[in-house]
């Protein structure tokens, strides 16, 4: 199964894999409503990486009390299901849910063929 | 006469892996003439910059003469 | 008529009664000006009535972003910060990179108005609608970096901050804001435009968007543009070196200065290069919608910056007669701790050392003492002892103590690192700068120096490529792409900014809207009083021949430099005193 992957060396911080994925997925170019989320920052001196992305690691799916979320080659939330109650979100160790208006908004790897690692001018996101 | 042709920026791809080289080209022939003898027509190449000659920008018709470092630059834009 | 891409909103803050309001923006001047730079001009163009006192309350601080902010469109996310200058009278814009811009565009706001001042020092949160004014008490007084440190630990990553160190406190005419600690809203003193209103800082966060028509299809043009102009071999040495691939073409080209512009070239640039530098790096940075990254994050010894650039590497190195590739580094880092432009201040220090070296005044400091070139940017910075009179900047501690003909300035600001002996047009690029001694309005170098038909020693044909080089950046930097965008045109210029704001733009209109910006910046200033006797030449320029390099016994004959700029002005529609007509003026606004 082919996962996100992030090589952060490669990394310059232009966040346009956040701003093309709010593109496809929100109809607008809105970051905060993406399903990634990678920034770099100085920070004392020294240069960080926040790389919030989906590694498909399926701790949501287990999470979810009413069964909302699917994990296959890739994540589907049942939005007609899902009560927005977070718990996915306490539990995704990359913390990459986001819950907007009492529904779970996960990656879906644009299913199968992610339009981030298509965006990433600098190839620091693949899917392999 | 011997002369050694470098090349900078987006040109270094046209000598492959080499760094330089050493080319024999006619006495006192201009830098536009030794580049051709290397097959490079500054011409034909629409990002070519500039050329310098023992680390001094010249006009591309000024002659060379033995020994000298022909430096061939691409165009690098910004401020 | 709302064209999309643009917010429509103005956010306007007045800092004495401690208000907010928001108003529509000005279409009718968007249409014209299209955003940024030209926006900004024509806004400031429209609210400074001219003689006011930079650094008086009735200053304003614009910070404009344009239509393309917060797209995707590679290289978009930088941020006009203008007002006028503390420096030279003139109006200024400045642009700063990092995430700054795209936050404020997220946040709802085409541009963001200061006016007036603070009654204690403070700094204003933007939080998307949410605007305060927050104390800064515990802020003021310290360097840039540890400002920001402090508030990012308090705001957390999804914010921005705009910061001044000391000299925008003290109102040095040479202090800059920060952002993400590296990148500058630069020169022309805007620093000391936000000290006079004792605004320590600006945090930003912004989590709205930005619309525009087709979302899908234009941007799958926009990537397509992505890959094919912009992240490309032809710009791949910006990714791997930065500026600092100058270094060697300027030095080769007989541009790079040395010891305060008296010579150029040093044949051993190769102990500071790009190379060495990049031994030293730690990691690589963009600006937010970026595609190139030419930030260099570097650590050398116990000096940290995110760069050097190539005009802090040439100040702060052969024209200072230092080598020491980590006292160059430290320079730089200390520079934007103190909130000082680099170039500016570096100027003013290595005239400082022409002056002591003459014995016209000594200021206790000689060409190559790069630890006390680091110190006395901290004397500047906070106005002491020799600090106060350096604090001054070249114009007017020359106009003091002598060494004019070796200021290197016009109208009070200093000489980027581009000597124009070597490339003759660069003087007059200089002199007609719309505030004062600006590299990034008519790039002269680029035809003159790193292309291989323009003969840089002749005064032939120069008004014209003058005007050329100033009309591209112009419309360029109203869009607004940054400069490493280099391979963009006026085709593409004219496609993107059709794609994103719903409205048909030409590549004529392009050109059009070059020459208008261009003449806004010169009818602000006109109105200020400035005329051709202020588009001026330091007398280096015109009466020392260089000794070295390439252009060897170079020297600019001062009627040559005369003509070009005469050139110019016919070109520009300008009477020979460099005065606009009055319907060239109405037809601006």
């Amino acid at each position: 199964m082919k996962r996100l992957k992030f090589a952060k060396e490669k990394c310059i911080g232009c966040q346009l894999c956040a701003q093309v994925c709010s593109a496809m997925k929100e109809g607008e170019y809105v970051p905060s409503k993406a399903r990634i989320a990678i920034e770099t920052y100085y920070d004392n001196g020294n240069l960080k990486y926040n790389d919030h992305f989906c590694i498909l690691c399926g701790m949501c799916a287990k999470a979810c009390p009413v069964d909302a979320i699917k994990i296959g080659e890739y994540i589907q939330v049942d939005m007609d299901v899902c009560i927005g109650c977070g718990a996915c979100a306490d539990k995704c160790p990359k913390h990459v849910v986001k819950i907007r208006d009492e529904k779970a908004y996960i990656c879906d790897t644009c299913k199968g063929d992610p339009t981030c690692v298509k965006t990433c001018p600098q190839n620091a996101l693949t899917f392999e | 006469m011997e002369i050694t042709i470098t090349l900078r920026g987006t040109l270094k791809k046209l000598f492959g892996p080499d760094k330089e080289r050493k080319v024999e080209v006619p006495d006192h022939c201009t830098c536009d003439e030794a580049l051709r003898a290397v097959g490079i027509n500054y011409k034909e190449i629409p990002n070519f910059g500039f050329v310098a000659v023992n680390g001094m920008r010249v006009m591309i018709d000024d002659k060379l003469s033995p020994g000298d470092e022909l430096k061939a630059w691409s165009r690098i834009s910004g401020g | 008529m709302t064209m999309l891409g643009y917010q429509n909103k103005v956010l306007r803050i007045d800092l004495t009664k401690k208000g907010a309001s928001f108003e529509p923006l000005r279409m009718d001047f968007a249409k014209k000006y299209v955003g940024s730079k030209g926006l900004a001009i024509r806004y400031m163009y429209e609210e400074l009535d001219p003689g006011i006192d930079p650094l008086g309350p009735e200053n304003k601080l614009f910070l404009t972003t344009g239509p393309l902010t917060g797209t995707p469109v590679p290289c978009s996310g930088k941020l006009s910060v203008a007002a006028k200058s503390p420096a030279t009278g003139t109006m200024n814009d400045c642009s700063i990179g990092g995430h700054v811009g795209i936050r404020l565009k997220y946040a709802g706001y085409d541009m963001v108005i200061f006016e007036g001042k603070l009654s204690e020092p403070g700094y204003i949160l933007i939080d998307d609608g949410k605007i305060r004014f927050m104390d800064a008490s515990h802020l003021w007084g310290l360097g840039s970096h540890e400002a920001e440190s402090i508030l990012a630990k308090e705001y957390g990553t999804e914010y921005s901050i705009m910061s001044i160190g000391p000299a925008g406190e003290n109102l040095c005419v040479m202090s800059c804001i920060n952002s993400d600690y590296y990148r500058q809203a630069g020169r022309g003193g805007i620093g000391a435009v936000m000290g006079s209103k004792n605004m320590k800082a600006i945090v930003i966060r912004g989590t709205g968007g930005v619309k525009v028509n087709d979302i899908e299809n234009t941007t799958n043009r926009i990537m397509e543009l992505l890959r094919e102009s912009v992240v490309t071999e032809d710009n791949q040495f910006i990714y791997d070196d930065g500026t600092t691939a100058f270094l060697e073409a300027c030095n080769d080209g007989g541009i790079l200065p040395w010891k305060n512009f008296s010579d150029t070239t040093d044949e051993k640039w190769t102990e500071y290069n790009g190379d060495v530098l990049k031994q030293h790096r730690v990691g690589k940075r963009g600006c937010g919608s970026c595609g190139l990254g030419c930030g260099n994050f570097l650590q050398i010894g116990d000096a940290i910056c995110e760069g050097p650039e190539y005009e802090s590497i040439s100040v702060a190195g052969p024209n200072a007669g230092v080598r020491d590739p980590e006292k160059i580094v430290k320079f730089n880092q200390v520079a934007d701790d103190m909130g000082l432009d680099t170039i500016s201040a570096g100027d003013t220090i290595i005239w400082a050392m022409e002056m002591t070296e003459k014995g016209i005044h000594d200021f206790g400091i000689k060409f190559g003492e790069a630890d006390k070139m680091i110190e006395y940017l901290k004397l500047m910075a906070k106005n002491e002892g020799v600090g106060k009179d350096l604090a001054l900047g070249t114009k007017r501690a020359s106009e003091k103590f002598g060494g004019t003909e070796f200021a290197m300035q016009v109208k009070g600001l200093e000489y980027p690192q581009y000597e124009p002996r070597g490339s003759w047009a660069m003087s007059v690029s200089y002199a007609v700068s719309d505030r004062g001694a600006c590299h990034m309005r008519s790039y002269a170098p680029n035809e003159e120096v790193f292309a291989a038909s323009v003969p840089p020693y002749t005064g032939e044909n120069k008004g014209q490529l003058v005007y050329n080089l100033a009309e591209f950046n112009a419309i360029k930097f109203s869009l607004c792409i940054c400069d490493f965008w280099g391979t963009i045109d006026y085709d593409i210029m004219a496609e993107l900014l059709t794609i994103v704001t719903g409205e048909t733009w030409t590549a004529e209109d392009m050109s059009t809207i070059g020459r208008r910006v261009i003449n806004i910046g010169r009818a602000f200033n006109q109105r200020e009083g400035f005329n051709r006797s202020h588009d001026t030449v330091p007398k280096r320029v015109v009466t020392e021949a260089l000794k070295s390099g390439p252009a060897k016994g170079q020297v600019i004959p001062p009627e040559v430099f005369d003509d070009m700029l005469s050139q110019y002005y016919q070109v520009m529609g300008w009477d020979e005193n460099g005065i606009m007509p009055d319907d060239l003026v109405a037809s601006l606004l």
